[in-house]
């Protein structure tokens, strides 16, 4: 057990000491620092953008009507409290094209955005409206000429229907349905009493957090396990270290060390977060978007712990097993690449199934081992699977754990000590009947 | 009880045969030598002692008893091939490597630092391995495949890479370990250094131990059939005296082949007779002869 101790403390003690640690840490603090005030920093642009658009029109004696419903539409957003939209109007200049002549100037002097033409009435009792600006139309301004318009074409329709002004906002008012997910059973979900749906964008995005970081964690982890072992190998070190401790432990203290540096980063990440999100300015800021990070289940959490240990045992063994088999470190990158691919597989279920966490691919992946820590994580935190599939899950998934640890182990003995081209299959075979492993 | 017993050990890989039954015994402060060819099963046996690999047949024993986990700290192990960390400094790899075979942290510590002194390098110690030149990279490993003093060292190539100056301070070293009590297995392709210091040899031939025993034994097993000349003037002639069978002429005399002893005397008299004499010697055969003679000319096969 000692020497399992010393080969977790060396591996530690070289990860923390490198530079290379210390540079990933920084970059990723910097990035989640920035990702978390981003809500704060669009605040701070959105401001800018209250001003309201303003917008040309020239009075055209030849079109009346449409003249008509421009005057309307404009004291319409007059009368606004904080209109989007102000409108601009410009005198006749004799004819239609010269009027256009006079806004198309206008806008080339930035005194307008854009202009509004007018056209014959049509059957709905108004002119064809036609926006025209250099840049295309964003959807707030185009929302907020649409609501004008309509507003002052209800107008006109209900002008002389003898409806009080209360009968008018009324009929004017948008239907709006709320919708909360709730549990109609007892699951591994939480949803328990209902959730919003901003407390669903809000799960939604931190089981997306979540994931990303159980991913790039094992990932990453995995990768450094693999390539140290490679270099271990190499540099024939692993010869001097293989007759001094058992090969099991050693593989196992590096898993372990490497399990406790890429819980610290983690850590490390989430206090960043942590920090920022909870800084003053950042505050009001996130009710703005309706972002309310108490309402995040702490159960999702220790379950988003579970998964990372399970995951990242399972996986690092494998990196382990495929470490120990290569010779030099450039052939190592083709060789994990299966497991690579199996992770991607993994995670890229999950991120096709954020918003439609119930499918069959979903619940049945949830079982499959290297699937399953990422896709079980994705059911507890958005849709509410029965409990015992949950536990069935993570049973399955130790059981994948006990029995890759077991294979990679008798990969890794043999492993270590092959040398020249990558073994196949068949050697690795012939050479752990020939070690007695 | 000797600290180091090899019995009838056979390993097979697969169709091949790696090492077909050898047995040797090192005594307390022996230095062993275990020659062979490229392939001859050395790295085989080695690994076998150092319980890397498992021996099909046959046993090794430590001191009495066979492989524990326990007797790892007594093992000492300097790789053919250099292993240390490159991008870890000295001190940080050897007292890592030291605690793996059991050695506290404090006891490895003092243990290093007496070891850069021996070896004049005490600045080595906050020292990257990729900062050092490469025979300075084979003092520190030596120093990690003795550092937690163990009973049983095995050297494999131990004088590789280094200069003449440093060969030296590691033989002395090497010699200063055999008499403190130290078993060695020694295994190096330069035959001088084993008639420097090994007492018994075994030389393998295609997994097979081919000569065996005492270097003096061996040396005695082989006829002298050389005679190497050194004189005033110039010795003609010499072909025609009888038992002479080929004379080669060096910058510094003669080298005489001869088919028995007894011919000797009748080069001894020849030459007298012609010219004065400055050196006289009837060659034993070296370890390079004997090697090349036992290994045969399918060396090259």
């Amino acid at each position: 057990m000692n020497s399992f101790w010393t080969v977790a403390g060396f591996t530690m003690k070289n990860k923390f000491k490198g530079k290379s640690f210390l540079i990933t840490t920084l970059i990723f603090v910097v990035i989640l620092c920035v990702l978390a005030n981003l809500p704060y920093i669009i605040s701070l642009f959105d401001k800018n953008s209250d001003k309201p658009v303003s917008i040309g029109y020239a009075i055209d004696a030849r079109a009346v009507e449409g003249t008509k419903i421009a005057e309307q539409l404009r004291n319409s957003y007059a009368g606004q409290e904080k209109p989007a939209i102000k409108l601009t109007e410009y005198p006749d200049a004799g004819s239609t094209e010269q009027n256009e002549k006079v806004l198309k100037d206008a806008v080339a002097d930035k005194k307008i955005k854009g202009y509004l033409l007018f056209g014959p009435v049509n059957e709905t009792g108004l002119p064809t409206v036609t926006y025209k600006s250099e840049k295309l139309l964003d959807e707030k301004t185009s929302q907020a000429l649409e609501q004008g318009i309509q507003i002052v074409k209800t107008d006109i329709v209900l002008k002389d229907s003898g409806l009080t002004d209360e009968q008018k906002s009324m009929l004017l008012s948008p239907v709006v349905i709320n919708t909360m997910q709730i549990a109609a059973s007892d699951g591994a979900g939480g949803a328990g009493n209902g959730k919003t749906e901003a407390q669903q964008g809000v799960d939604m995005g931190f089981v997306t957090l979540l994931l990303m970081l159980l991913f790039f964690g094992i990932m990453i982890s995995g990768q450094m396990i693999a390539s140290e072992i490679t270099a271990e190998k190499s540099s024939r070190v692993m010869e001097i270290i293989v007759t001094s401790v058992s090969p099991l432990k050693q593989m196992f203290g590096k898993i372990f060390g490497m399990f406790v540096v890429g819980l610290t980063q983690i850590v490390i990440y989430v206090a960043v977060v942590f920090i920022n999100i909870n800084l003053p300015h950042n505050n009001s800021a996130f009710l703005q978007y309706d972002i309310d990070l108490s309402k995040v289940d702490p159960l999702l959490l220790v379950y988003g712990l579970l998964f990372y240990v399970m995951g990242f045992l399972i996986y690092a063994t494998l990196f382990a097993a495929v470490g120990s088999i290569v010779s030099r470190t450039e052939d190592l990158g083709q060789a994990v690449m299966p497991i690579t691919m199996l992770s991607l597989a993994g995670f890229y279920i999950t991120t096709f199934s954020i918003s439609n966490p119930d499918t069959m691919l979903v619940k049945v992946t949830s079982f499959i081992p290297f699937f399953s820590p990422f896709v079980m994580l994705l059911r507890v935190g958005l849709s509410n699977p029965p409990i015992w599939q949950v536990i069935v899950s993570i049973g399955i998934l130790l059981v994948s754990i006990y029995a890759a640890g077991w294979v990679s182990a008798k990969i890794y003995r043999t492993g270590v000590l092959l040398y020249g081209k990558r073994p196949s299959w068949k050697e690795l075979r012939k050479a752990m009947k020939a070690y007695k492993v | 009880m000797k600290p180091l017993v090899v019995e009838r050990v056979h390993k097979q890989y697969g169709e091949k045969t790696a090492v077909n039954g050898i047995s040797f015994e090192v005594e307390q402060g022996e230095i062993y030598g275990l020659l062979g060819a490229n392939g001859a099963g050395k790295t085989t046996t080695m690994r076998m002692v150092l319980g890397l690999i498992y021996p099909d047949e046959g046993k090794i024993l430590y001191h009495g008893k066979p492989y524990t986990k326990e007797q790892l700290s007594m093992l000492g192990y300097l790789p053919e091939e250099r292993g240390l960390y490159p991008r870890v400094q000295v001190s940080d790899q050897l007292i890592y490597l030291a605690q793996l075979r059991g050695m506290s942290k404090n006891d490895a510590d003092v243990s290093l630092k007496q070891w850069l002194d021996r070896f004049e390098v005490p600045e080595y110690y906050n020292k990257r391995v990729e900062e050092l030149s490469k025979g300075n990279q084979q003092k520190i490993q030596f120093i990690a495949s003795v550092i937690h003093r163990p009973r049983i060292v095995i050297l494999d190539e131990a004088f590789s890479g280094l200069d003449p100056v440093n060969v030296e301070l590691l033989k002395s070293t090497v010699k200063e370990l055999r008499d403190s009590g130290t078993s060695m297995l020694f295994s190096t392709h330069r035959m001088e250094h084993v008639e420097e210091l090994c007492r018994n040899i075994t030389i393998l031939h295609r997994s097979n131990p081919v000569l065996q025993g005492s270097l003096r034994d061996i040396k005695k097993r082989y006829p002298r059939e050389k005679v190497v000349l050194r004189t005033e003037g110039e010795v003609t002639g010499l072909e025609g005296v009888s038992g002479v069978i080929g004379v080669q002429k060096h910058e510094y005399g003669y080298e005489v082949g001869i088919a028995e002893e007894a011919a000797a005397a009748n080069i001894l008299r020849h030459a007298l007779e012609r010219t004065t004499i400055h050196k006289f010697e009837i060659m034993e055969p070296t370890l390079n002869e004997i090697f090349i003679k036992a290994v045969g000319g399918d060396l090259h096969e």
